[in-house]
């Protein structure tokens, strides 16, 4: 049986707007980087040294792998406020398993099981209760500092031995380990979101659960699985972050959720889910650290940085309404 | 005919289309104070559209609106109100977490000095109106407490508090029981005693028979009719209704042979509603299930399409084995595909491409150890855009740009990917312009020569008497009536439809 070919294919009548804002809102990211870096270079040519960069690159190496994790969970239309915290917990984790037993390898591996588990609990709340995961997970994070200061006893744990070697100290081709760390995690991200079934069902339960459900994806086995992998990059971050210090601090991770959050929004992915890119949240991570260090170098003040920060991530969510 | 009251409301040739499609075309109306007007129509002849008009919720292309001695090429819908026009749906708009009181004040509550709101005067003065109404409902309770029933008796009365002297009913029976609907009705007499104008919308046509003084029928977007309520009967209506269509529906009908029952269900009730339904449906056959909102048609499209979950009593077998989802995915595993009649909220993915989208129930064929073959993916979407003849023909095109026919057929398209053998869908072919529909049509035909099972759930007349070799009208929850579409018209089919209505207006 065939049909003539003669369809009424009417193009749905809205459709140029939406994609020319969605544009808008990428070449926006880069113009705004360029003109940072125009502008720093000129104030201050050590700027541009490779020094300098790769400084910047070491600074935000664990937001970038946070924000790596956090990006699959807001393509699914999720949300993690716990990150942070979680960060905190895993260092400890990491920090107190190599001071009580010597082993740098049981360290590692308490920080990522830590941040995973941390992780899987924040999904499986979230798949089961009809809470927004904004309310569920702000409530792990209050928990989850207390946790880190228990932990700590309120002061840090110092001495990571190979670890801070090796993250704190150690490079390669002059590149420090905890930058390729980052680029690992964004490769891997990206690969998980381009070519994998988990990747695809994050995108479509983001943009419309019903019709996933309706699909017959597993949607609470998902999240739970979503949530435990943007866990285990929080643990990952957790135990590079402790090397970079050589300690575990509970406050170490204070802040990483909100920046994280706003790296993966400034780089295109819209709070609502359903679509997004982990190379445009590179470029948010890239954005943060950038102006964060230009400040320093041009001599702005630390309170005025965070004004200034605030201005950039509010600004990156409104054009991204429009798109 | 117009009776000599004076007119709480005139329309004067409305029109309005809705890309190039004529949705009213010059429909005058009228309503005179203390009436109760009744308004039926097919799906899609109008009424919707008349209502949104009448609200304000949408401007006409052109004709005039005259209400309280003022006249409007178009209202919006502050407009409308303060002219005296409200408008109450099937699920009315309220605020489930205020009060009773609160709900009929909201806007205009009472205060004391200081703009501090007197709660004791706004329940005082809630009573007191209800009272009035000869409602009895607690003023200080949580509108979310009360039931469907409750709140639209609440919508009234905050209509009335309003001042409005015109209300628009939109289906209001659809969801109350035969105690309360005609509670409803003597509420809608004594409002229309006391001067209010009343619009009354539905598909029951005993009860719009019963309550309206006049009743007005579109059809196809035009006024066909306006009768006395006194002089009307339903068979009348009907005829009206449907117009005395020459050109029979085309069935396109090859006789299939009567082949072994591949779904089997016996005695099924659940908590969706179904009360003992038992049904075989025979492999490459086409069921059509039909009736009035809330008979069941859904509910047991739901049952079998095994998204809902709610098994009560009774059983269900697949091709000779039993068969009781617990998830959709259980479902789609014996092949049993359920396509929803609101794509957007419930079937596509719109920020997704046309191939993901088709892909979407059956990533597992697609895939190894979790890895995504995305080049087959794109073959596959290409050669199922083939063939449903799916334009554009541009897999990584977002689905969201799709016309609402196109939408539909990709819907189909992920339905046959993963490996369909029964189709359940609601409302096939919905809002789709005809060339599409007839494609739709005819897929869906092609699947079941092949040897799928199709059960749809349709208002549409002519799409049941022309796809269905089975029509089940269903009405309480169980199936009434089975018919035969070959010589069957929509009047009869309609009729059938309406003989269930037996719910009582006195």
């Amino acid at each position: 049986m065939s049909s003539p070919a003669a369809t009424a294919a009417k193009p749905a009548s809205r459709k140029p707007g939406a994609l020319r804002g969605q544009d808008l809102g990428r070449y926006t990211l880069l113009i705004v980087l360029l003109l940072i870096v125009v502008v720093t270079a000129i104030g201050n040519p050590r700027f541009l040294s490779v020094n300098n960069l790769l400084n910047i690159l070491f600074q935000v190496s664990a937001l970038g792998i946070v924000a790596s994790g956090q990006t699959i969970l807001l393509i699914a239309g999720g949300l993690d406020l716990s990150v942070g915290a979680a960060l905190s917990v895993a260092g400890l984790a990491t920090a107190l398993t190599i001071m009580h037993t010597g082993s740098v390898a049981l360290g590692i591996l308490a920080g990522v099981v830590a941040g995973t588990v941390i992780g899987a609990i924040n999904g499986m709340l979230v798949a089961t209760n009809r809470a927004t995961p904004f309310i569920i997970t702000l409530g792990t994070m209050t928990f989850l500092q207390g946790v880190a200061i228990l932990m700590s006893g309120g002061s840090p744990i110092n001495g990571t031995g190979a670890l801070f070697d090796v993250f704190g100290l150690g490079d390669f081709l002059r590149v420090p380990w905890p930058v390729y760390a980052m680029f690992l995690a964004i490769l891997v991200m990206f690969l998980i979101l381009r070519f994998t079934t988990l990747g695809r069902y994050a995108f479509a339960i983001g943009g419309n659960e019903e019709a996933a459900r309706l699909s017959g994806i597993p949607v609470r086995r998902i999240k739970i699985a979503l949530y435990a992998l943007s866990g285990l990059f929080v643990g990952v971050a957790g135990v590079i972050l402790t090397g970079v210090l050589d300690s575990g601090l509970p406050s170490m991770g204070t802040g990483y959720e909100l920046r994280a959050i706003a790296a993966v929004v400034i780089g295109g992915t819209p709070l609502i889910g359903g679509r997004g890119t982990v190379l445009g949240t590179l470029g948010g991570v890239l954005l943060l650290g950038l102006v964060s260090n230009s400040m320093n170098l041009l001599g702005v003040g630390a309170n005025f940085q965070s004004a200034v920060l605030g201005l950039i991530i509010t600004a990156a969510v409104l054009l991204q309404k429009k798109a | 005919m117009t009776p000599d009251t004076p007119l709480a409301i005139q329309v004067q040739g409305v029109t309005k289309s809705f890309l190039g499609q004529r949705a009213l075309d010059d429909v005058d109306f009228e309503v005179a104070r203390g009436e109760v007007h009744g308004l039926v129509g097919k799906n899609g002849a109008g009424k919707s559209t008349f209502m949104k008009i009448l609200s304000g919720a949408q401007p006409p292309d052109s004709g005039q609106i005259i209400v309280g001695g003022t006249a409007f090429k178009a209202l919006n819908p502050a407009e409308g109100r303060a002219a005296g026009i409200a408008i109450v749906y099937q699920n009315p708009e309220l605020h489930l977490d205020l009060s009773v009181a609160a709900n009929i004040f909201l806007g205009a509550e009472p205060r004391k000095a200081f703009g501090i709101l007197d709660d004791k005067a706004m329940a005082t003065r809630a009573t007191e109106l209800l009272a009035r109404l000869g409602l009895d409902l607690p003023v200080n309770q949580r509108l979310g407490d009360l039931d469907i029933a409750d709140r639209q008796q609440v919508a009234i009365a905050k209509a009335v508090r309003e001042k409005a002297h015109v209300l628009l009913l939109d289906e209001p029976t659809a969801a109350l029981n035969k105690a309360q609907a005609e509670f409803l009705f003597r509420l809608i007499r004594d409002l229309a005693r006391q001067g209010m104008a009343v619009v009354y919308v539905s598909h029951h046509l005993d009860e719009v028979l019963a309550i309206s003084d006049r009743i007005t029928v579109l059809r196809n977007g035009r006024k066909v009719a306006l009768v006395e309520g006194g002089s009307a009967d339903k068979d009348g209506l009907i005829s009206m209704i449907v117009g005395r269509t020459l050109d029979a529906v085309e069935t396109h009908r090859s006789v299939r042979p009567k082949t072994e029952p591949f779904l089997v269900m016996d005695g099924v009730s659940n908590a969706g509603g179904l009360d003992n339904v038992s049904l075989e449906v025979g492999r490459g056959e086409i069921v059509g299930l039909t009736g009035l909102i809330g008979g069941g048609a859904n509910a047991l499209a739901a049952v079998i399409g095994g998204i809902d979950h709610r098994h009560v009593a009774g059983r269900m077998s697949l091709g000779g084995e039993p068969y009781a989802p617990r998830a959709v995915r259980e479902a789609i595993a014996r092949g049993v595909l359920f396509i929803p009649e609101d794509m957007r909220g419930r079937g596509l993915v719109m920020s997704l491409s046309i191939a993901k989208n088709i892909s979407l129930a059956a990533l597992r064929r697609l895939s190894k150890l979790g890895w995504l073959k995305l080049a087959r993916e794109t073959g596959v979407a290409t050669d199922m855009s083939e063939r449903l003849d799916l334009n554009p023909r541009a897999p990584s095109r977002e689905v969201r740009f799709l016309s609402g026919g196109n939408q539909r057929k990709a819907l189909l398209g992920r339905a046959i990917f993963a490996d369909g053998r029964l189709f359940v869908l609601e409302e096939p072919t919905q809002g789709v312009d005809v060339e599409s529909q007839r494609q739709i049509h005819d897929h869906l035909r092609s699947l079941a020569n092949k040897g799928a099972t199709i059960v749809f759930v349709s208002t549409d007349l002519e799409e049941l008497i022309a796809l269905a070799d089975r029509i089940l009208v269903l009405r309480n929850g169980r199936i009434e009536q089975a018919l035969s579409p070959d010589r069957l018209d929509p009047e009869r089919l309609l009729s059938a439809i309406q003989t269930q209505s037996t719910r009582s207006v006195n």
